[in-house]
């Protein structure tokens, strides 16, 4: 179902194909990273530290570099030491500890051999001597006064700092005068929120097959979300040139955010170069619990004031983010994130803090899901209190264009209130709430990014057409490439192949993140198509044999008056005599990214004997700008919505005392299955963004941002009890509902 | 002359000023002129910030051609995941 | 090194291999017989990515020892279409975008198929327990759900 304003008519675009890289995909031919093989390679395994926080005394690799099958061992001393104020410092620090190791798990040495458990045995028979140092694993120890370092190298951002520090970043934002504010409101709510950290949970290890040459060179087959930032990353890792490695991105199995970054790329290239065999590395699933990024922790005290009439005045938060144990920018993001509402008053103050955890990565949206719990569920309760209907209460605050986020721009066109009237006006929120459940709404959004993308579009010998991005499909974007080219082009979609190139054969990309694939790269193949449409009148005009100006391209034809038109497949036959072969290239920073506003509404039920909270109706409606692929569109829709129900009902990071982390699999790492969930309904809201040539919204992120406190907010009504600590798991509401 | 706007944790270099009148044809020559005005603030804005301009956020506006109204509110730059 | 003869049936073909003490069945099908269609999410049999039919029942064969297939007839995702003729559920699945990265659609394939085999007419219910094995983290498995109940239909139809 779809809501949209002024709709223009499109031949392609809307539609939905079958993504041409699909058929690979169900008959198990598509070649994901740990597919690959190479003639002669060895499996790489590795040693990670068992403390949290250690000063490493010494290692002894001999006993490992004698056993049989092994051709390789690298520690810290096979890498560069990169200056702290290098952008790749943590990550090299993070691929492989130096003189310290700062979390459970932190990688120490690694071992390539004829087999894995040959690597494995010997990894584990390299001896390392540590002394252990006091480990913080939480925000408040982390921030108390006279904590010990988490990390010596790390230097708060954006403040004058001198002195290491266990704070990553420290915001401030405000506007207007807040204490006068509140001290007028009608209404006061103040709640103090905290989440567990949470994993991306993508069902497909890390994995890397590298291959050195005598030459100096490296090739790397890796499942990432960016070849061309595993290449920059691993070179700056490795100390080397960029153009000594190809990257070829290997089809990924789901990455979120977790594989925008590299963990294994640079150790399988030094562990290459020293045996002079391919080595290959898959990480366990056990190892991407323990040593990959989760989305940080956090704590938020969030107050909000209110007039009774549901004006809201002022937003007062404090906002503490556990990154683990390197920098990170996430409370600014965080706090930049509030910017849903007016809050003509607003003071927000945002950490980002380090602990002995593992490095945080990106999820969706990184750092907004824990704002909007804190912030979505604090104005439902103001709604509760008032008694004003929770949408109608939204539809009076929602900010549109002109009002300013909290970092103080003004929104470009944005489509709140727009999802706000489409679960009002949708079948779930008009049908009754069934009996004995209860009924939640809560709303979010993420800005998106524009950054660099290329796109090159040949004209083949028939009349078809490939379209090669360097951007890795997470979600099914090669099958908008195509349709957005097939639009420019006038060209049939299935006549179209999209691929995606390695990082020699295309021109440089940005990582597929910050769901600006569908735009950025889409304005670089939109482009492209529109320069390979001008050539093609060209081609047609020279055919023709009349001027440039005459010709008009029409449906994927070229029109001249009183001259026969000519289809594409007609121009590409002519395309030796008329100048040659028929390509396009084009390569931009992308800016105009548009913001995508969600609503989500869900009916529950909870069983007070259990504690166990039942997902009976879920629907979520989101602003795609335009829905290039719609099935791909309701997809990401669906995907965000469920990671949410699972981090809002289940999911946690256990740590033991001594920082390790107690369930390391997807067994007691319990993500939602089949079974947990009702159909995910959707409404695909259409506000076309002005700065996109179709008007697209990256739509990836955003459907994580609602789900915590639409939850949370309709648990609220079915049990009287306000939850404020994620997971909403059964032990955890059991124990809310016995307290009342 | 573009006005430029603040975020807060910037405002500590012009003594709580938000909003400023400063000169300059392109993103970049605005930013050396507010560093030759508040020492540390171009610098901080340089390696920490994007450019709100006309509705679009542009990554690294250094060459970005402002005219003689445009708004430049300098943010933080945007990631994803 | 020990290595044990395995002979039995993959996808119809009679195929045998050797396999060194403590191989699983899912190591061994991908690096003995190249059948990487069969996938690791995570080796201790919680997220069904490797999923595979043995004499016609759904197994996770990360749990299975390879010499375990001895004289056994085993289903892969390789072995769910008919040449170049794709199983219902293949093409219901891409009409229906019941993929979105792909990791965990052969796991899913081959215990659908395990459901359509044994209960044609299943509801959404059943099929949510049936596939409650399989662990799909892009789809929020809507999608899954929805692709397996059209397949059921045509499988139905043809069946008539």
């Amino acid at each position: 179902m779809t809501a949209t304003e002024n709709p223009p008519t499109y031949k392609w675009i809307g539609t939905r194909p079958i993504r041409h890289d699909g058929y690979d995909k169900v008959t198990g031919k598509a070649r994901f990273a740990a597919d690959l093989d190479l003639p002669g390679q060895l499996r790489g395994a590795y040693l990670r530290s068992p403390h949290a926080h250690a000063r490493i005394v010494s290692i002894d690799t001999s006993a490992a570099e004698a056993m049989p099958g092994v051709k390789s061992v690298v520690t810290g001393a096979d890498f560069p030491e990169l200056a702290a104020k290098n952008p790749e410092h943590d990550v090299s620090v993070n691929v492989m500890a130096r003189d310290t190791v700062l979390y459970h798990g932190h990688a120490v040495a690694a071992v390539a051999a004829n087999t894995q458990e040959a690597a494995a045995a010997a990894a584990a028979a390299i001896v390392v001597e540590y002394e252990p140092l006091p480990a913080l694993f939480t925000i408040d120890e982390a921030m108390a006064e006279g904590a010990p370092l988490v990390n010596e190298t790390n230097f708060t951002k954006f403040v004058k700092s001198d002195e290491p520090s266990n704070l990553g970043t420290v915001t401030n934002l405000e506007r207007g005068d807040v204490d006068e504010a509140f001290a007028n409101a009608d209404v006061v709510i103040e709640r103090e929120f905290t989440t567990a950290s949470v994993h991306q949970g993508y069902i497909e290890p890390h994995a890397c097959v590298v291959d050195t040459g005598a030459d100096g060179k490296a090739s790397i087959w890796c499942s990432s979300q960016g070849h061309f930032r595993v290449r920059s990353s691993t070179a700056e890792v490795l100390g080397w040139d960029v153009s000594r490695i190809k990257v070829t991105p290997a089809e990924i199995g789901g990455g979120f955010g977790g594989k925008t970054t590299i963990y294994i790329e640079p150790v399988a290239v030094r562990l290459s170069e020293k045996a002079g065999r391919p080595v290959k590395i898959v990480m366990s699933r056990e190892e991407v619990f323990r040593a990959t990024g989760p989305a940080p922790a956090s704590k938020v005290r969030a107050r909000v004031a209110a007039n009774k009439d549901g004006e809201l005045i002022a937003l007062d938060a404090w906002m503490a983010y556990n990154i683990g144990a390197f920098g990170g920018i996430a409370g600014l993001i965080g706090a930049m994130s509030v910017a849903s509402y007016k809050f003509p008053n607003l003071r927000l103050e945002a950490y980002s803090v380090l602990t002995n955890r593992p490095k945080s990565a990106a999820y969706r949206s990184p750092s907004a899901p824990h704002a909007a719990f804190a912030i979505e569920s604090v104005v439902d309760e103001i709604a509760q209190q008032l008694d004003i209907d929770p949408i109608e209460l939204r539809l009076k605050n929602a900010a549109v264009e002109g009002d300013l986020t909290a970092m103080g721009m003004p929104h470009p066109r944005i489509g709140f209130i727009e999802c706000l009237e489409a679960i009002r006006d949708s079948e779930h929120y008009r049908s009754p709430v069934p009996e004995g459940a209860a009924r939640g709404i809560a709303s979010g959004f993420w800005f998106n990014i524009g950054e660099q993308s290329s796109a090159t579009v040949h004209l083949n010998e028939d009349g078809t057409a490939t379209v090669i991005t360097g951007s890795p499909d997470i979600g099914g974007s090669r099958a908008s490439m195509a349709l957005m080219a097939a639009e420019t082009l006038g060209l049939d979609v299935t006549r179209i192949t999209p691929l995606v190139a390695d990082t020699e054969s295309v021109g440089f990309t940005d990582t597929t993140e910050g769901s600006r694939t569908t735009f950025a790269t889409g304005m670089a193949v939109v482009q492209a198509c529109r320069e390979l449409v001008d050539e093609m009148r060209a081609r047609a005009a020279t055919s023709m044999g009349v001027d440039l100006d005459a010709v008009e391209w029409v449906d994927g034809e070229a029109v001249a008056e009183g001259q026969d038109s000519m289809g594409i497949p007609a121009i590409a036959a002519q395309a030796k005599r008329t100048g040659g072969p028929l390509t396009a290239t084009a390569s931009l920073n992308a800016s105009g990214a548009g913001p995508s506003f969600a609503v989500h509404c869900c009916d529950l039920e909870v069983d007070e004997e259990t504690g166990h909270t039942k997902v009976l109706r879920y629907t979520a409606a989101q602003d795609a700008g335009t829905a290039i692929h719609p099935s791909y569109v309701e997809g990401q829709l669906q995907g965000g919505s469920v990671q949410g129900i699972g981090w809002a009902l289940n999911e946690e990071y256990i740590l033991n005392d001594d920082g390790s982390l107690d369930n390391a699999s997807f067994l007691d790492y319990r993500i939602p299955v089949a079974s947990d969930l009702p159909m995910i309904d959707t409404i695909i809201v259409e506000v076309p963004n002005p700065s996109h040539p179709y008007g697209v919204r990256g739509v990836g992120e955003t459907g994580i941002v609602p789900p915590m406190a639409t939850l949370a907010n309709a648990i609220s009504r079915a049990t009287g009890v306000r939850l404020t600590s994620l997971p909403m798991s059964p032990p955890n509401v059991l124990r809310r509902l016995n307290e009342r | 002359m573009p006005i430029v706007h603040l975020m807060t944790d910037h405002r500590r270099f012009t003594d709580g000023e938000a909003v400023i009148e400063v000169d300059g044809a392109t993103v970049g020559a605005v930013i050396t002129e507010l560093e030759r005005r508040y020492p540390g603030l171009g610098e901080a804005l340089i390696h920490g910030s994007s450019a709100g301009v006309n509705g679009e956020v542009h990554s690294e506006p250094e060459y970005l051609a402002v005219g003689p109204d445009t708004d430049i509110y300098f943010v933080a730059p945007l990631a994803g995941g | 090194m020990n290595r044990t003869h395995v002979s039995c049936t993959v996808n119809g073909d009679e195929v045998d291999f050797l396999t060194a003490d403590g191989t699983s069945l899912l190591d061994a099908l991908r690096d003995e017989l190249g059948l990487t269609g069969v996938k690791e999410g995570c080796g201790t049999g919680d997220c069904g990515a490797c999923s595979v039919l043995i004499d016609g029942k759904l197994n996770c064969s990360c749990l299975v020892f390879a010499p375990e297939a001895e004289g056994t007839e085993i289903l892969t995702v390789e072995g769910i279409a008919e040449g170049d003729h794709l199983h219902p559920l293949q093409q219901t699945f891409l009409e229906g975008a019941a993929l979105q990265c792909g990791i965990c659609t052969p796991g899913f394939l081959v215990a659908a198929k395990a459901l359509l085999d044994h209960n044609p007419d299943p509801s959404e219910t059943e099929i949510r327990y049936a596939l409650a094995g399989n662990l799909c983290r892009c789809t929020g498995y809507d999608k899954i759900i929805r692709s397996v109940h059209e397949a059921a239909v045509q499988l139905r139809e043809v069946a008539k």
